[in-house]
């Protein structure tokens, strides 16, 4: 398929992203043409919606009516291009870390490759990121619980940044509980059914503003706990399938 | 084994809640702390007396106190959270309800 044939849609979910979705849409237009861009504002309290008016008509935005999450606004975002029957979705942060260039890169790898699931991947080769101290150690762990699951090297399963093909996104827009952090559990579910994943190397900035959902120490330690477990229960819930 | 009924009754609640997650009528991250509890209830079966080094460690002399103690406060927080929980979804119904009947206004004065 021809990069510019193929519908793209970009979702970003943003919560009280006023400081940078601006930039974030104007640098999306810039890199990846032809592709639309959805903003799910999740009930922002702060301009958030105002700066994303000010991208033009041609972003589409979603305003949540209540506060959902992260996960709950890309499901949003994802049953948004099921519904309008898009080829491609690519997910992307609104706080500026992820770069629009890099999606782009994301992009081609899945039309070339034919992928269903392209990672961006902060780890696979040396780009100098530096990520907090827990995360660095959730990363490394949920990388060595998806190799022993599935005997799968993914360097980078914590990331946001991905890109979804036709049948993935149709698989998550139909997802009754879709996970509250759709992360590595979500990605053993899909290696385990044998949908094509590929990591591409991307770099990304570190971040200017603003607070991540994981920073603090409880936070990631309940996070790292719960992803651990769900990641367990994913592994039991398909090895048991695949005896019946 | 005079705890042999309690180890098989939380295998039996922990294969239950698998079971449920795997036809999809729980979700993960509720399940977790159901899991929690049965499997401090089989601990508590497999090595009845940590409960007497525990209550020995707080200084609760009659040790079954103690779970009694624990259940009653898991319990109570239990049905706090629920509450609170329930609290959540009818403000979100509501609200939910409200933009829908706003939404079907404007559909039906386009006519």
């Amino acid at each position: 398929m021809d990069v510019m044939k193929a519908r793209t849609i970009v979702v970003i979910p943003a919560y009280n992203e006023a400081e940078t979705i601006g930039d974030v849409i104007a640098s999306i237009k810039k890199e990846i043409r032809g592709a639309d861009i959805l903003v799910v504002n999740d009930c922002s309290s702060d301009d958030t919606e105002l700066k994303i008016r000010c991208g033009g008509g041609s972003v589409i935005y979603i305003n949540n009516i209540h506060n959902m999450g992260y996960a709950m606004s890309i499901q949003t975002g994802i049953k948004y291009a099921k519904e309008n029957d898009y080829d491609y979705v690519i997910q992307m942060d609104a706080d500026g870390q992820h770069l629009a260039a890099e999606a782009k890169k994301l992009l081609d790898a899945a039309i070339s490759k034919k992928a269903d699931i392209v990672l961006g991947s902060r780890f696979k080769v040396d780009t100098g990121y530096k990520s907090p101290f827990f995360r660095r150690i959730g990363t490394k762990l949920f990388e060595f619980l998806i190799k022993i699951f599935c005997n799968k090297t993914i360097k980078d399963p914590l990331t946001g940044m991905q890109v979804l093909g036709r049948k993935v996104v149709s698989y998550y827009s139909e997802l009754g509980a879709y996970p509250e952090y759709p992360d590595a559990g979500l990605l053993i579910e899909m290696i385990m059914k044998k949908y094509k994943i590929v990591e591409v190397p991307v770099k990304m900035k570190q971040r200017k503003t603003g607070t991540s959902m994981h920073d603090g120490i409880l936070s990631p330690i309940s996070y790292m706990i719960r992803q651990f477990y769900s990641c367990v229960i994913v592994f039991i819930k398909f090895v048991g399938r695949k005896y019946e | 084994m005079n705890n042999l009924p309690f180890i098989i009754i939380a295998l039996i609640v922990i294969c239950y809640i698998i079971s449920s997650i795997r036809r999809e009528k729980l979700s993960v991250s509720i399940s977790f702390a159901w899991v929690l509890f049965c499997i401090a209830m089989l601990i508590l079966a497999i090595f009845p007396y940590s409960l007497d080094w525990f209550a020995g460690l707080l200084g609760i002399s009659y040790p079954p106190a103690l779970l009694l103690i624990i259940c009653v406060a898991i319990l109570f927080v239990m049905s706090f959270v629920q509450d609170k929980k329930i609290d959540e979804l009818e403000q979100k119904i509501t609200n939910t309800t409200e933009e829908l009947n706003i939404l079907k206004a404007k559909k039906n004065g386009k006519k």
